[in-house]
């Protein structure tokens, strides 16, 4: 047997493991979900049963059906969607100058400014609800996107602007550098160098914020009024089933149809999650 | 360069900020607008919107559906553009509210001889320091529930110690005699009331160390050795739904789901304690109409109409046939489809003892320490006066902090 | 000096937004309920409040009793285990996840994200109904099919914690898995390419290349995440703690504790008396930590 194929071999049994066991840990992970996912598709309105089995006794899609046909789903999907689009826009178009800046440049403040920024996590924000709203109430913002749109950038703000300049900071200076004595303007030099390359982080930033704004519902059950103005999140708060009313199994069919969305721009992304220093050219 | 890009990025984030601030304007062709909030279910909001359509055109009621009710109200319960003009809600939330000065009573807009139409616990309910802020609708109470299947109708336990005799005996192999959330406050006050205890009085004095509490809590925990330890809703009342438990103390809310599960449903008066002579007393939730002061000034007429639209006795009645609650109208039950109707007959049995949730804000603070005290006692094993001096003590210090 | 002055301004305005948006959102509460704790704001003046000056903070000094002092331990504990077994957990599966021409691997990844695509309050409604339910739950259910007895999951203490950090692994796992993925990949690949050609084996290339290539990536987000879970309330309170669903644990972290004991008083000017020792205390706690960690490199 040649070395090569030795070679092979080994990695075949090693990937092999590796499947098997990648396989077992997302089963066990995902328990809970298939839970759901079985007390979602069975006929009987009960989350408990002294018999649970994987798959449900008496089969349906009834509740997927109330889940679309009864709840203003879409419109909560619509809602999400412009939520989470314009605070991941706004947020990313805040935070990539500001990361950029404190990444690169030295000026009175810069480490002190990024210590406190960090240390703001701190803060019991249990209270915060009321500032907040003190904050935007003035401005004419309660029942609004755009109030809620502000809550959300702010919110993550300092996350956005530590985790991208974490990022910057790995870029090596001296790409920049080759490229200004190539002539490229400061324009150039952020556009045609810097974002390309920071692309995987832009993309890591853009995704925990998305996700953010889909499971929020605090906020947005607290300012928005009436059903039509609710979000995927909050939305699914209201199907919530509590002890007087509400249905087990249309709550887990709508759990389930609010994460689809998440899961699937997770899955499309992840290709360009990819450093593009490691496939480009640049070496140290 | 660079620069103009950040530029333009402020700019950017300035105007999507405050472009569309602009709130829709009310229309001003002389329909009032009345905003009503609630979070009730989609029957008996319906019923209220067919109700209050009638006032159209010149009152257009919109009632709007929020969860978190009652905090949002905390935020915007003054603010005359975020806050609605009425909300629906139970009554005991009313003197936290009126204290906090957002409420008006509504013997402002209705003559009070109409209230008196009304079952006399509801109007309790509704009264805070001699003030009635709510105009009732229905009202909850729990109810006896037993699986005909296993207990026949003339074998129903009439005593606390014939329910005991019967736990004993049934509670084997998975199956449970009786089932009730019995670590939780809002179930064990009806055992303490029936033994003249209180959690809290109406002049905010908790009474969790009284003799009477502490005999209640004491006779309470045998009958607690026989039901499953975790005594949260989901698993009492998926136990009675699946037949394994043959008797349960249960809302009302409850009982559409266990027809619907094929259980033969009887349903009883509240078992007499044998030592005091008194039927288990639960608490009882009265549902209903609150006017906020920052509409109460400038909708004073369309308030007026709203609620006089409310108390006929139609309202009531559609309420009753839809989701089964029971009117808090007196002449509702004169109404022959009402009166057939069982759980709310049952409920208005049930009303003659049941003593309205204490609506004073101090009780705020009772629902957790009492919960406290009922898992120290039911779950951990600790001794009962103790425990309730202790949580006697840790009562008084939370109302002393409210102030 | 008149370049470096320039500098420093384009700096700042260049990062006005994030900062304005960050004063508006983060740092105006902190100011208000600071604000807020030196007035008697509850429910008898909710809106009619007045500057009642130290007041609340005297009072406030009661909470902070034994009980809490418990609470204080349990929540370093909760923090250091929860910190650690994320750390460890989610650099090994990083690492799978980054073998060479490994197919499938953002099945795995995408798979392993689930938990985090449902809000938090709905997973946690799973985990207690679902598994740990003493009668119901499919923890028990497996028990009996295995012969064993059922257990009640989250009656004591230290069955609650164990309870309570798998719930939180499984809620956290996935921002932390994805923090380690990202920093991973953008290591420089040329590096390696050297290390093994000098010999170095995976152990030494882990210690002495990896993990200080990617420590200032992820030390942002691992800050962040030590804080939110000292200040952890959804998965304890959910858990065992809420209101009409208590399962007889005494399992309290500082927030659910300070919850009990002052939030639900609806005496604002108290409790944020409360939230603003507990955020100096914090602050306090992270300054004298990262000392000592400085002098340590």
């Amino acid at each position: 047997m040649s070395l090569r194929r030795k070679k092979r071999l080994r990695r075949f049994f090693g990937h092999s493991a590796l499947h098997v066991f990648f396989i077992v840990l997302c089963a066990v992970t995902l328990i809970p979900i298939l839970y759901a996912l079985s007390v979602s598709l069975n006929a009987e309105n009960s989350l408990l049963s002294s018999d649970f089995r994987f798959i449900p006794k008496h089969f349906t899609l009834e509740n997927y059906k109330e889940v679309f046909t009864k709840q203003a789903v879409m419109l909560w999907f619509k809602n999400s969607a412009i939520l989470a689009v314009s605070t991941v826009m706004i947020s990313l178009g805040a935070a990539i100058p500001a990361a950029y800046v404190f990444s690169r440049k030295q000026f009175a403040g810069r480490r002190a400014i990024l210590e406190i920024l960090l240390l703001l996590y701190s803060f019991p924000s249990v209270l915060s609800m009321f500032a907040i709203y003190k904050l935007i109430s003035p401005m004419g913002l309660v029942n609004t996107r755009i109030g809620l749109i502000l809550i959300y950038t702010g919110t993550m703000a300092v996350f956005g602007l530590w985790n991208m300049k974490g990022y910057f900071d790995t870029i090596p200076i001296e790409v920049e550098e080759a490229a200004a004595i190539d002539g490229a303007s400061n324009f150039q030099l952020v556009t045609k160098i810097v974002l390309p390359l920071a692309k995987p982080s832009i993309i890591v930033t853009a995704i925990m914020i998305l996700i953010y704004v889909w499971n929020e519902y605090l906020f947005a059950i607290t300012f928005m009024t009436g059903a039509e103005n609710y979000t995927l999140a909050a939305g699914l708060y209201s199907l919530q089933a509590t002890e007087m009313s509400g249905s087990w199994p249309v709550f887990a069919a709508a759990s389930l149809v609010v994460s689809l969305p998440i899961l699937i721009i997770f899955f499309a992304v992840q290709r360009h999650m990819t450093s593009g220093l490691t496939a480009g050219g640049v070496k140290g | 360069m660079k620069r103009w890009l950040a530029i333009l990025l402020i700019v950017c984030l300035v105007t999507t900020l405050f472009v569309g601030c602009s709130q829709p304007e009310e229309i001003s062709d002389g329909t009032v607008t009345i905003t009503i909030w609630h979070d009730k279910e989609e029957e008996v909001a319906a019923v209220l919107q067919t109700e209050l359509e009638r006032l159209e055109p010149d009152i257009v009621v919109k009632l709007e559906r929020k969860d978190g009710l009652t905090e949002a109200l905390k935020l915007v319960g003054n603010d005359p553009k975020a806050a609605p003009d009425m909300y629906f809600f139970a009554h005991d939330k009313l003197g936290v509210y009126a204290e906090m000065g957002i409420l008006a009573p509504i013997s402002d807009f209705i003559d009070a001889t109409a209230l008196e139409a009304y079952l006399p616990m509801t109007i309790e309910a509704a009264t805070y320091k001699g003030e009635i802020y709510q105009l009732p609708l229905y009202f909850e109470t729990l109810l006896y529930m037993y699986n005909r299947r296993y207990m026949k109708d003339d074998k129903v336990p009439k005593t606390t110690e014939e329910l005991y005799e019967y736990m004993r005996k049934t509670t084997v192999g998975g199956h449970y005699g009786f089932v009730e959330q019995h670590s939780t406050a809002y179930y064990s006050a009806g055992w303490i009331h029936a033994f003249g205890g209180y959690i809290i009085n109406e002049e905010g004095q908790p009474g969790l160390d009284s003799k009477e509490t502490i005999a209640a809590l004491e006779y309470h925990k045998k009958f607690v050795e026989y039901m499953p330890s975790e005594g949260e809703y989901a698993t009492v009342n998926t136990l009675f739904r699946e037949a394994k438990a043959h008797s349960t103390i249960g809302g009302p809310w409850l009982v559409p789901t266990i027809r619907e599960s094929g259980i033969d449903l009887g349903l009883a008066p509240m078992p007499v304690v044998n030592e005091t002579g008194k039927a288990i007393a639960p608490y009882s939730g009265v549902q209903g109409l609150h006017v906020l002061k920052v509409a109460a000034g400038k909708k004073h007429d369309a308030i007026i109409k709203v609620l006089q639209q409310l108390t006929g006795d139609e309202v009531g009645i559609a309420i009753a046939k839809a989701s089964g609650c029971a009117p808090a109208k007196l002449s509702c039950y004169d109404d022959p489809d009402v009166a057939k109707d069982l759980m709310v007959m049952s409920m208005y049995e049930t009303a003659q003892n049941a003593v309205p949730m204490p609506n004073i804000p101090e009780m705020d603070v009772m629902w957790t320490v009492t919960e406290n005290l009922l898992v120290d006692i039911n779950m951990s094993g600790k001794d009962v006066t103790e425990s309730a001096k202790a949580a006697q003590k840790k009562a008084l210090d939370l109302i002393a902090s409210m102030k | 000096m008149k370049k470096r002055r320039k500098e420093t301004l384009w700096a700042y305005l260049t990062s006005a937004p994030s900062l304005i948006l960050i004063l508006l959102i983060v740092v105006f509460p902190i100011l208000y309920t600071g604000y807020i704790s030196f007035t008697n704001m509850n429910v008898y003046h909710w809106f009619d409040f007045s500057f009642i000056g130290t007041e609340n903070y005297k009072r406030a000094l009661f909470v902070f009793d034994s009980g809490f002092l418990g609470a204080l331990l349990a929540t370093i504990l909760w923090t250091i285990v929860n910190m650690v077994l994320q750390l460890v957990i989610a650099f090994v599966l990083a690492s799978l996840l980054n073998i060479q021409n490994f197919k499938f691997r953002r099945v795995y990844k995408t798979l392993l994200m689930f938990p985090w695509a449902m809000p938090g309050y709905v997973s946690i409604l799973l985990w207690k109904t679902g598994m740990f339910n003493s009668q119901f739950g499919l923890l028990n259910q497996w028990m009996e099919k295995l012969g064993l007895e059922a257990q009640r999951w989250l009656a004591t203490d230290v069955s609650a914690f164990i309870c309570c950090t798998v719930v939180n692994l499984w809620l956290a796992l996935p921002f932390m898995i994805m923090i380690v993925d990202g920093a991973l990949q953008s290591v420089d690949k040329s590096c390696y390419e050297n290390a093994i050609l000098d010999g170095a084996n995976w152990v030494q290339r882990t210690i002495y290349l990896t993990i200080p290539s990617i420590k200032p990536i992820i030390a942002p987000s691992v800050i962040i995440t030590v804080f939110t879970t000292f200040k952890q309330f959804d998965v304890i309170y959910l858990l065992t703690q809420q209101v009409g669903a208590k399962t007889g644990s005494n399992l309290h972290t500082i927030l659910t504790y300070a919850y009990e004991n002052a939030f639900v008083t609806n005496n604002y000017g108290y409790s944020s008396a409360v939230s603003i020792i507990i955020f100096v205390m914090l602050i306090a706690f992270s300054l004298l930590t990262r000392k000592r960690l400085r002098e340590g490199e």
